[in-house]
């Protein structure tokens, strides 16, 4: 399995005291050979993260091998082509660490195909070159006629190939453009949190990534994960497509709820391999929040190691 | 007066063979480097489609180069800000003000390219007005971290921007080319002008005008000021300095200037590769300046005498900068 870390910078007092606390905890936790950091986008107070993938970025050049997430990253109010491009840029900047986590619709309050398209039109522009998309939230680039057909199209191949700086006046509205830079992996990980039944469909019919976040109780993670692989099953889908992904609260030495895996370190590796064992999930991330350093070393060296056998 | 200079990496097209990731990571080391050599500032420009080398996002690269730095000014010239929401625009600046400590200098330019306005959906013929807007948001974003703003393209009711910035509010320059339409803009609007490449006589006519607009709209001039992008190349000699012109031309202007309707014609008109014996791209080759160290010194201290704020210099020369150059004004200014 794979282990990591999450971080919502929300709610505490000033922004740069709470950012450099998870930029330090970050790099404990690439030392510590965790594999994924996940930072949540917010915009509810003064230390939220409206930008993770700037965030992010500063992140990439303090770690060396921890794969770096936006997670709860919004479609909505978001360009298309920016979102293709920062998290492309990010995979550079962090040699090929990049992913990104959306929002569920409905924690945007928005319609599920508005993400689907996000999600469509970032995938379709990291693997190939010049493209157009049409699709009822947006079109890329933005003069089409009526006739372009739905979705991702491609130029016919005219016999011969024109630089870009040869375009001139005539081409300089092309009809097809390349999105650059392209991610340095081919195939860059891409989640939504399947919080609602809608995405939870979307995501499971269409091989995206599934992610389980914190809100939802260990009891209603299953079932939602069980309904996601149903759903994945019969749309033909196969379980390598993706990387399901689990998110919970973790008490050393607490009480276990309907939350938080607890108890001793070897009570809450067994909570986490049964989960797996139950829902198929190969990704594990602890919501870390206000734990000492040493935590997340006794986690790291007695329930990581285990993990990862 | 500040010394910045250029990213390098953003403009190296042609024959300088790297991979892509290592290209991105050859911005970083250029703010390092400028840092340890004494520039000011260092700065990423953006553009977009087409190059795997271009940077379609210079707040993400500065932020980037704040981890590895600590002192140096990171600056956007020029960031297009007519393709940007003003609030995701105001979010990032105020995200990489916090993460650099306080560093980051904001050059905001509305762009030229016409795919780059097509593939972000906005109309070219309304980026003059965004602009304009735009960095009345980000002013107010950056001063209160609270926006509500009633414009012809943009509004927000009492929006609240996360986090707050760091400084109140975030240096803004307006980038304006050398043009007197992009002067009056800045200069009714109140903020600094950053000016193109400019020779020294068409520099201190900008400037004055830029002053005269600035005292007709009520500001006080002497508050205001401008910066310069000036593409000075140095050598023992001259004809060592035209070499490294030549070298600068044939990796990234050659291309960035003819191709993509950034030179205009006698009628304003944008050219798309004009031959290398039209008069206008043979003013702005002329208007690279090549000279040996000492002339440099001479030609740059005019421009101090013109009360210039800040000069930006090509990347491709900057130890040699750093050696012959900056230790002149660095003692002066003592």
């Amino acid at each position: 399995m794979k282990v990591g870390l999450s971080w919502d910078p929300s709610g505490a007092a000033s922004a740069a005291r709470a950012w450099g606390d998870i930029v330090d905890d970050m790099t404990r936790a690439d030392a510590l050979g965790f594999d994924s950091a996940w930072l949540a986008e917010g915009r509810t107070s003064a230390s939220s993260c409206a930008q993770p993938s700037i965030f992010l970025a500063f992140a990439a050049r303090r770690t060396k091998s921890i794969h770096l997430r936006p997670l709860h990253r919004r479609a909505l109010g978001e360009h298309p082509v920016r979102l293709a491009e920062e998290i492309a840029l990010l995979d550079h900047f962090s040699h090929g660490r990049a992913g990104i986590a959306f929002a569920a619709a409905s924690a945007q309050r928005t319609d599920v195909e508005l993400v689907h398209e996000t999600i469509e039109f970032v995938r379709t522009a990291w693997v190939t070159n010049e493209f157009r998309f049409r699709g009822n939230y947006f079109r890329f680039p933005e003069h089409m006629n009526a006739t372009v057909s739905a979705g991702a199209s491609f130029p016919a191949w005219q016999g011969h190939y024109v630089p870009q700086w040869k375009w001139g006046a005539a081409k300089s509205t092309a009809d097809f453009l390349a999105v650059t830079p392209k991610p340095l992996a081919v195939h860059v990980p891409v989640y939504v949190a399947i919080d609602d039944d809608a995405t939870l469909e979307c995501a499971a019919r269409r091989g995206i990534s599934p992610y389980v976040s914190v809100g939802s109780t260990t009891d209603e993670a299953k079932r939602r994960l069980a309904k996601y692989r149903s759903l994945a099953d019969d749309a033909g889908r196969k379980s390598h497509e993706v990387d399901a992904v689990i998110e919970r609260h973790v008490a050393i030495d607490g009480p276990t709820d309907s939350y938080t895996f607890g108890g001793s370190t070897h009570d809450i590796a067994c909570a986490i391999r049964e989960f797996a064992a139950v829902t198929r999930v190969g990704h594990f991330v602890w919501r870390y929040r206000g734990h000492r350093p040493a935590d997340m070393e006794r986690f790291a060296n007695e329930v990581q190691v285990r993990l990862q056998a | 007066m500040e010394f910045w200079t250029s990213f390098a990496g953003q403009m190296v097209l042609r024959g300088a063979a790297t991979s892509v990731t290592e290209n991105y990571d050859r911005f970083v080391n250029s703010a390092v480097n400028a840092e340890r050599l004494g520039f000011d500032g260092v700065v990423a420009s953006e553009h977009h489609f087409e190059y795997n080398r271009f940077l379609p996002s210079p707040l993400q690269a500065l932020a980037a180069a704040a981890a590895a730095t600590s002192r140096i000014r990171l600056i956007t010239g020029a960031m297009l800000l007519p393709l940007y929401d003003p609030i995701r625009a105001a979010e990032m600046a105020c995200a990489v003000d916090v993460l650099s400590g306080g560093r980051l200098v904001l050059g905001l330019g509305q762009g030229y390219r016409p795919v780059e306005f097509d593939g972000l959906g906005v109309a070219k013929k309304t980026r003059g007005a965004r602009h304009s807007e735009a960095m009345d948001i980000l002013r107010l974003a950056t001063t209160h971290g609270r926006v509500s703003y009633s414009g012809q393209h943009y509004r927000f009711d009492n929006v609240e921007v996360n986090p707050a910035s760091l400084q109140h509010p975030i240096e803004l320059w307006f980038c304006g080319g050398n043009s007197v339409v992009g002067a009056r803009r800045a200069a009714r609007a109140g903020i600094d002008y950053w000016a193109a490449n400019l020779p020294l006589e068409p520099a201190r006519t900008l400037i004055a005008r830029y002053k005269e607009f600035a005292r007709e709209a009520g500001h006080r001039p002497e508050q205001l000021r401008v910066a310069i992008f000036r593409d000075v190349f140095i050598g023992e000699t001259v004809e060592e300095a035209r070499a490294a012109r030549q070298q600068y031309l044939d990796l990234y202007y050659d291309e960035h200037i003819r191709s993509y309707g950034y030179l205009l014609d006698a009628d304003g008109q944008p050219l798309f590769e004009p031959p290398f014996d039209h008069p206008a791209y043979l003013q702005f080759v002329d208007s690279l300046y090549c000279g040996s160290y000492q002339m440099v010194i001479e030609e740059l201290t005019h421009y101090e005498s013109l009360g210039v704020h800040s000069i930006t210099v090509p990347p491709i020369q900057i130890d040699a900068f750093s050696k012959h150059i900056l230790p002149a004004f660095r003692r002066r200014g003592q």
